[in-house]
């Protein structure tokens, strides 16, 4: 099916919430050069798998996760792994825009800052233009750097969230959902940037949009009340899919 | 779904735009990088532990303020006894026999002579300045004695009475050198011995620390905590109830708003002044003068005063339970033909009423605590008789407290501790009532 | 009549007078009507109102006007040509007689008293049954009036609950008669103060000494700046350097690192500190913390330190405020949205990065107003500093010195005997309004920033 290496391999992963299991026996490969979505209807454990890959289930106290997910061969539940290190590895872009109440220029810095990765302010703002350029954000707000970055467009929010998160050189980017909250617009405004950013790094991509699956991805898979269904080139799961409830589910019978 | 219906776009990544390169993923194995991930997650160690250690002290004074109290509060509950030889026959009192069984019974003993007899007792049993050592009210416990069975006049027998406050300190290890010895005298004769009693709960104010108690000033409180009641729980829940479901927006709706949110910042002691102006000070009305409309130190007006005060709180506690009844269940009220005042009184209002009931509790209980404004309006008269009612003078516990701090002699830092016990006692079974209504009726809906 | 016989005798009234009216309503010719209107019981509501109201509002008018019908009365009498003119004795005097007349065998020791008090209990009880009588006149009339009106088509509910309108917003008034009265009797006070001693004596005078007043310059004693000073010194720096640490770390302890058992523990817990009357915190100032702080500043060679210091009071007001920078720092941090707490730990921060980074300057409008808040709190707390704090006013920057606050010279000024007139008990009002106009502000601009902060993530 493919020649890449695989970025982060998942190999049976259940998660539970309590006594509940939300995720049940998972295993998936992400590769490198490609966009990988995960679709299903809302519930189906998709995007608590997504928060799995870089650990934010870990800020839920009750959330528990066995199996092993491998980042380049290194598993990000040892003991060894340092969730700080991991997460500056696998950035994250949220569902609802989510920019600090801080300037753009703030919101975007912060990372680099914090991981110490621009060692003066002339490297710093070199980071900043560049990331805001390749989110697609640069000419609108070059002007306005100093503007709180609460007060841009939800989807020029989004695109600062993405600008964040590849503002610290992430190795992977988790999209939960990143264009449910925005309009057909902005919408097409993400779907482009993510192709411009394929490649570059290895991104999944939760949504609950078919469309938009096809649209940017080259490997789906997909999700049913917590269990991985099917997994595969885009193109061939949405063609000719082998499992009856994805089909059912591509074809608009449930969901 | 045919692959047609979707449109695709341009794939293939495009070159980067000319102004930046795309750069190499950070190497986290770098020795700087390394150390510094180290530094940082020693400041976040450090941050943490300051937190836990500002829980910690904080907790521990709570603690340690508590461990005070009880431990120097503990003492009130005890009285030393000297256990006092009397030789009834031998005492010369005249008393009639046949009076004891009367209402005059008491009227009859003390005019026999028995206070002076008791006296004499103790001077003959522990020799000259014998009568020191045991406290001015001895001889009301022989007079119990004597009430409860008239036999005992036929006898000689030893009764335990109260010690004096001088030896009740020594025996504790705070007295001087020479009560310290009359008490280790005392206890070779195996005549002195401890007590727990709840004496401290039936008995008033007194200047002999020894004797003093704190009904008087718990009658205060709970008369003075009725009227408070009486007065701010109906016009607290019944304004929260006017401002939440039928006030109309306008500016004076707004300004009610705004008063009550700020009363229920008014510092307590603001309250006592106004207690005073307005109730305690003279008025002149229509050309009459007014004295004062209310009595000074009365249950009656602290209780005024105090309803004043907690009345914000009953009323933003009762508007946030009133709010958070659904609007659904007015909407089904109002659909069967339920008129506005019917939907609040038979739906809205008793569904409220449990965090009507909380907000209402924890008012009180600041009430409770509340020393300031009763200070000003003259509640703290030394009170010997409990209040009989709302317009006698009275003092309240917090009051009786500060009173008490005041007085020099040492016997009283234990008693204000016993009387701190008691009031916290009383605050902290408020609070868990309040904590027990929220929890009980939290998720209804 | 007695007050309490009078009461239960109108509700009495007004009981019968819904009995009444219910058992007709119950007879009511329907008329063909399905339905009628109102309820029997809406028809005995109608009627028990009209009795009960307005015989109880005259009874409050007639309880507020009596004792100064009663003193005109006692006046005519021709034994009160011997009081004195002055009045200030001719009130105790009169007092004194109105004792005489309340209790049984008490005797006066004024001779004019005792000749006073024949009069004033006649006088008591004329005025006391004619009241009596109007008030159970009125609650007849009312009752008759109503039972007149009641009848099969009579809208009985509308008017009971036009009654109870009227009554809901009487009880929301008077919170606005609170706020108005505290205002306008510190205010007429202070006014009366102010014709005695200039206000710019006792705004930026710096002499504070009320225990001996010049009666030709009572403003050269009555400067209040010290207190000003020693109640910002002590509540608002070093009852916030202890408050505000504490009660920040405790809050972003409980809601970012503690577990939720520890955190569902130690909320109530310190809480509880709030809960502690201030009196017991004064006595614990008193009696463990101001020998301890005199003891450590004499072990620093400083041996002139007072056993009532400033620290002691503050260390103990800050403990008290604890809770209240704690609770509000907890709310306001709870109200920044997740999704920027989950952003921030997305890209690798610590936790504490978040904290510091994120969370406290987006929650920083809320937690200063919580400190606003705590300072008003604390620069009106009393107890503490009468128990605590010294007497004498100093301006100092010492902690171990002494330094009295506003609260505590309020109450020192009022619990002494002296007359009500007196500059020394007028300037407590003077006090007491600038502490609420000051408390008043903070608290305005607190609520203004909480509200304007809420409005943002809403």
């Amino acid at each position: 099916m493919t020649e890449t290496p695989h970025k982060m391999s998942a190999r049976g992963v259940s998660v539970f919430y309590g006594d509940k299991q939300a995720v049940k026996d998972v295993s998936i490969d992400i590769a490198m050069d490609k966009v990988t979505a995960f679709i299903g209807p809302s519930g189906c454990g998709k995007s608590t798998f997504l928060r799995t890959l870089n650990r934010m289930n870990d800020t839920i106290p009750s959330a528990r996760v066995t199996g092993d997910i491998m980042l380049d061969g290194e598993n990000i539940y040892s003991s060894a792994m340092d969730v700080v290190q991991l997460r500056a590895r696998v950035g994250m872009v949220f569902q609802k825009p989510n920019p600090f109440p801080k300037s753009i220029y703030e919101n975007v810095a912060y990372g680099p800052r914090i991981h110490g990765l621009a060692p003066s302010k002339p490297d710093l703002d070199a980071i900043v233009e560049r990331s805001l350029k390749r989110a697609g954000l640069w000419e609108e707000v070059k002007d306005r750097l100093q503007d709180s970055g609460t007060a841009l467009s939800g989807g020029q929010q989004q695109r600062l969230c993405i600008a964040r998160a590849i503002a610290v050189d992430p190795e992977v980017i988790l999209m939960d959902e990143p264009a449910s909250a925005l309009d057909p617009i902005a919408t097409a405004k993400i779907e482009e940037l993510i192709h411009e950013l394929r490649g570059r790094y290895a991104i999944a991509i939760v949504t609950h949009n078919m469309q938009q699956a096809a649209r940017v991805s080259q490997r789906t898979a997909f999700f049913h009340l917590g269990t991985l269904v099917e997994y595969g080139d885009t193109d061939q799961i949405f063609t000719t899919p082998r499992e009856e409830r994805t089909k059912d589910y591509i074809t608009g019978r449930y969901g | 779904m045919s692959k047609s219906l979707v449109p695709q776009l341009p794939t293939g990544p495009k070159e980067p735009d000319a102004k930046g390169s795309w750069r190499a993923p950070t190497d986290w194995t770098t020795h700087a990088m390394q150390k510094r991930i180290r530094r940082r997650y020693g400041a976040e160690r450090r941050f943490r532990f300051f937190g836990l250690a500002a829980v910690s002290l904080s907790a521990a004074f709570l603690a340690f303020l508590l461990i005070t109290m009880v431990a120097n509060g503990w003492r009130g509950f005890t009285r030393t006894d000297v256990a006092l030889p009397i030789d009834f026959p031998a005492s010369g009192m005249l008393i009639e026999r046949a009076q004891l069984r009367t209402p005059a019974a008491d009227l009859a003993l003390a005019g026999a002579g028995l206070e002076n007899a008791v006296k004499g007792a103790a001077a003959t049993a522990f020799g000259p300045g014998g009568e020191e050592f045991i406290s001015e009210n001895a001889w009301l416990r022989i007079r119990d004695a004597i009430k409860a069975d008239p036999s005992i006049l036929d006898r000689k027998m030893r009764i335990d009475v109260p010690a004096s406050t001088e030896i009740d300190q020594a025996v504790r290890g705070d007295g001087n050198a020479e009560a310290k010895a009359t008490v280790a005298k005392l206890q070779q004769a195996g005549a002195l011995s401890r007590h727990f009693n709840l004496d401290f709960l039936y008995e008033s104010d007194s200047t002999d620390p020894v004797a003093v108690g704190i009904w008087g000033a718990l009658k205060g409180s709970l008369l003075t905590m009725a009227v408070t009641f009486l007065i701010a729980f109906p016009v607290g829940v019944l304004s929260a109830i006017y401002l939440e479901e039928y006030a109309p927006k306008n500016r004076w709706t707004d300004l009610i708003e705004v008063s009550i949110n700020n009363l229920a910042a008014v510092p307590s002691i603001i309250f006592g002044l106004l207690g005073l102006a307005v109730f305690l000070g003279s008025w002149n009305l229509f050309g009459y003068q007014f004295g004062p409309l209310l009595p000074r130190s009365a249950a009656l007006v602290g209780g005024l005063t105090l309803a004043l005060m907690i009345m914000p709180v009953i009323v933003i506690a009762s508007r946030n339970a009133v709010k958070a009844v659904p609007p659904s269940i007015r909407d089904a009220a109002l659909g069967i033909g339920a008129s506005p005042i019917q939907v609040v009184f038979h739906h809205v209002l008793p569904l409220a009423m449990p965090g009507i009931l909380t907000g209402t509790i924890i008012g009180m209980a600041r009430a409770l605590g509340e020393t300031a404004p009763l200070l000003l309006i003259g509640m703290r008269a030394f009170i010997v008789t409990p209040p009989g009612g709302f317009t006698d003078p009275a003092t309240v516990l917090p009051v009786q407290i500060f009173l008490w701090s005041d007085e020099v002699s040492r016997g009283f830092v234990e008693k204000t501790s016993a009387a701190i016990i008691v009031l916290l006692v009383f605050l902290l079974a408020m609070n868990g009532l309040a904590i027990y209504l929220r929890n009980k009726f939290e998720t209804r809906w | 009549m007695n007050g309490f016989a009078l009461l239960f005798l109108i509700a009495g009234l007004g009981l019968i007078g819904w009995l009444t009216a219910r058992a007709r309503a119950n007879r009511f010719d329907r008329g063909g009507a399905k339905r009628l209107h109102s309820l029997p019981g809406q028809h005995g509501m109608y009627v028990a109102m009209w009795t009960i109201l307005p015989a109880l509002l005259f009874v409050v008018v007639w309880s507020a006007a009596q004792p100064g019908l009663v003193k005109e009365a006692v006046l005519e009498h021709p034994a009160a040509a011997q009081l004195p003119q002055f009045e200030f004795e001719r009130d105790a005097l009169l007092a004194e007689a109105k004792r005489v007349a309340s209790e049984d065998n008490a005797t006066a020791f004024d001779p004019v008293a005792e000749q006073l008090a024949a009069p004033t209990r006649s006088a008591q009880a004329y005025y006391g049954w004619m009241g009596t009588g109007v008030a159970i006149l009125l609650a007849f009339a009312g009752a008759a009036f109503a039972l007149t009106r009641v009848g099969a088509h009579f809208k009985a509910r509308s008017q009971v609950e036009r009654g109870m309108m009227v009554l809901l917003l009487v009880a929301s008034l008077i919170a606005i008669l609170t706020t108005l009265g505290i205002f306008l009797s510190l205010l007429w006070e202070s006014l009366r103060f102010f014709q005695q001693v200039p206000i710019t004596d006792f705004l930026l005078g710096t002499h504070w000494s009320p225990q001996v007043i010049d009666a030709n310059d009572p403003g050269k004693s009555l400067g209040a700046v010290p207190l000003f000073w020693g109640t910002f010194f002590i509540g608002a720096v070093i009852a916030m350097i202890v408050a505000i640490p504490f009660g920040l770390m405790s809050a972003i302890y409980l809601t970012q690192y503690a577990a939720p058992t520890v955190r569902k523990w130690m909320k109530p817990t310190l809480e509880m500190l709030a809960g502690v009357p201030t009196v017991v915190y004064g006595y614990f100032a008193a009696l463990t913390v101001a020998p301890a702080v005199r003891d450590l500043a004499v072990s620093f060679g400083y041996t002139y330190a007072s056993s009532e210091s400033a620290l002691a009071a503050g260390l103990v007001m800050g403990v008290m405020i604890i809770p209240f920078v704690s609770s509000m720092a907890d709310d306001s941090i709870a109200a920044v949205p997740t999704a920027m707490r989950d952003g921030s730990l997305a890209m690798g921060a610590t936790t504490s990065e978040t904290i510091s980074r994120v969370l406290i300057p987006a929650a920083l409008p809320g937690v200063v107003a919580g400190i606003l808040l705590a300072v008003s709190r604390a620069i009106g707390e009393t107890m503490i500093v009468v128990m605590a704090a010294s007497g004498a006013a100093n301006i100092t920057l010492n902690p171990f010195e002494s330094a009295t606050t506003v609260t505590k010279q309020i109450v020192d000024l009022l619990t002494g005997e002296s007359e009500f007139d007196s500059p020394k008990t007028l300037a407590a009002f003077a006090l007491g309004l600038t502490l609420f106009v000051i408390t008043l502000l903070l608290n305005i601009v607190a609520l203004r920033v909480v509200k304007r902060y809420r409005e943002a993530y809403e």
